[in-house]
């Protein structure tokens, strides 16, 4: 085995882990706001904002991601209209359009988490609540918020670990992430699988560091899910 | 001798469920100091009547008035009432200390932190102070020792004592409890009560939803004895529980003594 390719590569894929980083965290945090909004109008209780939730969701998670990023890079950029109004600066960007379609993927998926974790809320809990004084936003932030969140977690990180696999598919819209380096290098070396195996262990590596992660705080978070203190 | 303000009236309640009618006119007064058990079979509109005076179901008529405070109602344009004044509602709602059948403590928070929440963001009352107090509830109702634990890592009955705590903690001017002791264990029961029993000696008002027979006679200062959405008898319990003031009470008290 040649260390010094090994090495050489390794230097190259890891130039890329900033720009793959950089896709996944702002795409989950837009997905996120998105996917706030989705959920608020899906439990809103009016019939149009439900439907039209509902819609999102079933639509943003029964389509593949590459056909929703390719839409979004190359389907909005061959509309006239779109190339005309302002939303052009931002779209002309293949790094804008891979945040911007990973983020509407995964709101479709949060959305639902989210959902399941607002239904698991014991309504005895927001009802003690409600019976202390609490309603609208504070009720929202002191009970209803941190029992949901916290059945949120385990499913959110899943989401997480994902979303770092799906940024692979930006390779493919002119980025230099992680993956196009590796496929890059590839076809300059003819070496076969060693980049592919280097990059899947990057992948594996940042996977493993949010996995951990939410373990940590899912640990700190849930003392009442834990036996009781000796 | 000036007139006392009523900790709480309710008059002329009314509440049905679609076609079911749970509520057909029931009032109520209790004075500072009263603790009236409210009885009757299950059915009998009793847990929805304590519900619907802190609105936590909307009565689709009464008035309810805490401490010479009304709550203010409205008819929605589809003819049912809704509270006109949200505030006024959670105000009041924190004037009133409701203790549930199934505790609904917070399971994310430790008993301490339970007893704490409302005080500290509802009543917006300094923390340490709600901390000094609660911790002398806890002595009250004979938790010290579990103030940091979890409620699930707590007996039923340890749960409901800290859930009394808990509604305490706010200084409510009434205390309702919602059938406390019916989702206990038979040998947690007597601890509940006996926290309960001292709340009343020390001239708590209360208002109990309740089975338990023997603190309805010896702890309440009045019985109220609902049938089918009515008050089918009211009085002192030395007076319901000998006299002959209803058929349906006597069938009742035999009943649930088995």
């Amino acid at each position: 085995m040649d260390l010094d390719f090994i090495s050489r590569s390794f230097v190259r894929l890891m130039s890329a882990l900033p720009l793959t980083l950089a896709v996944w965290f702002l795409s989950v945090v837009l997905g996120a706001l998105i996917a706030a909004g989705v959920t608020w109008l899906r439990v809103s209780g009016v019939k149009p904002f439900e439907l039209f939730a509902r819609a999102y969701v079933l639509v943003f998670r029964g389509t593949p991601l590459l056909i929703q990023l390719f839409i979004v890079y190359y389907g909005l950029a061959s509309l006239p209209a779109v190339r005309a109004s302002f939303v052009w600066p931002v779209l002309r960007d293949a790094f804008n359009c891979a945040v911007l379609s990973l983020a509407l993927c995964t709101a479709a998926y949060q959305a639902e988490i989210f959902r399941g974790a607002l239904l698991a809320v014991p309504p005895g809990q927001v009802e003690a609540a409600r019976a202390c004084g609490m309603s609208g936003l504070l009720l929202f932030r002191r009970a209803i918020f941190p029992i949901a969140m916290r059945h949120a977690l385990p499913p959110y990180s899943t989401e997480m670990i994902s979303m770092v696999k799906a940024t692979a598919l930006v390779s493919l819209v002119t980025l230099w992430d992680v993956m196009s380096v590796a496929l890059k290098i590839r076809n300059d070396t003819l070496v076969t699988y060693l980049p592919l195996i280097l990059a899947g262990a990057i992948y594996f590596v940042v996977n493993y560091a949010i996995g951990a992660g939410f373990l940590a705080l899912e640990r700190r978070l849930t003392p009442h899910l834990r036996s009781r203190p000796a | 001798m000036p007139v006392q303000t009523p900790a709480l009236t309710v008059e002329k309640m009314h509440k049905s469920f679609g076609r079911l009618e749970v509520l057909r006119g029931i009032s109520l007064t209790a004075n500072d100091g009263d603790v009236i058990s409210i009885l009757g079979s299950s059915g009998s509109g009793k847990s929805t009547f304590l519900r619907c005076i802190n609105l936590l179901e909307t009565p689709d008529s009464g008035v309810v008035t805490v401490a010479g405070e009304t709550i203010k109602m409205r008819r929605r344009r589809d003819g049912r009432a809704e509270p006109a004044d949200r505030r006024q509602v959670d105000r009041i709602r924190s004037e009133l200390g409701m203790v549930f059948q199934s505790f609904n403590l917070w399971s994310h928070l430790t008993v301490l932190e339970n007893l704490i929440e409302a005080p500290v963001h509802v009543q917006k009352r300094p923390r340490a102070e709600c901390v000094e107090e609660a911790k002398a509830l806890l002595a009250k109702v004979g938790m010290s020792e579990r103030a940091d634990y979890y409620p699930s890592h707590l007996s039923g009955g340890q749960q409901q004592r800290a859930a009394i705590a808990r509604a305490l903690a706010m200084r409510p001017k009434v205390m309702l409890f919602d059938e406390p002791t019916s989702a206990l264990d038979p040998e947690l029961v007597g601890e509940v009560l006996r926290v309960m029993r001292a709340l009343a000696e020390e001239g708590r008002t209360m208002l109990v939803v309740t089975h338990e027979m023997a603190f309805a006679r010896d702890v309440s200062t009045r019985v109220m004895f609902l049938h089918q959405g009515l008050v089918e008898a009211e009085g002192p319990p030395r007076e319901l529980f000998t006299g002959a003031a209803s058929e349906r009470f006597r069938q009742f008290i035999s009943k649930e003594r088995g």
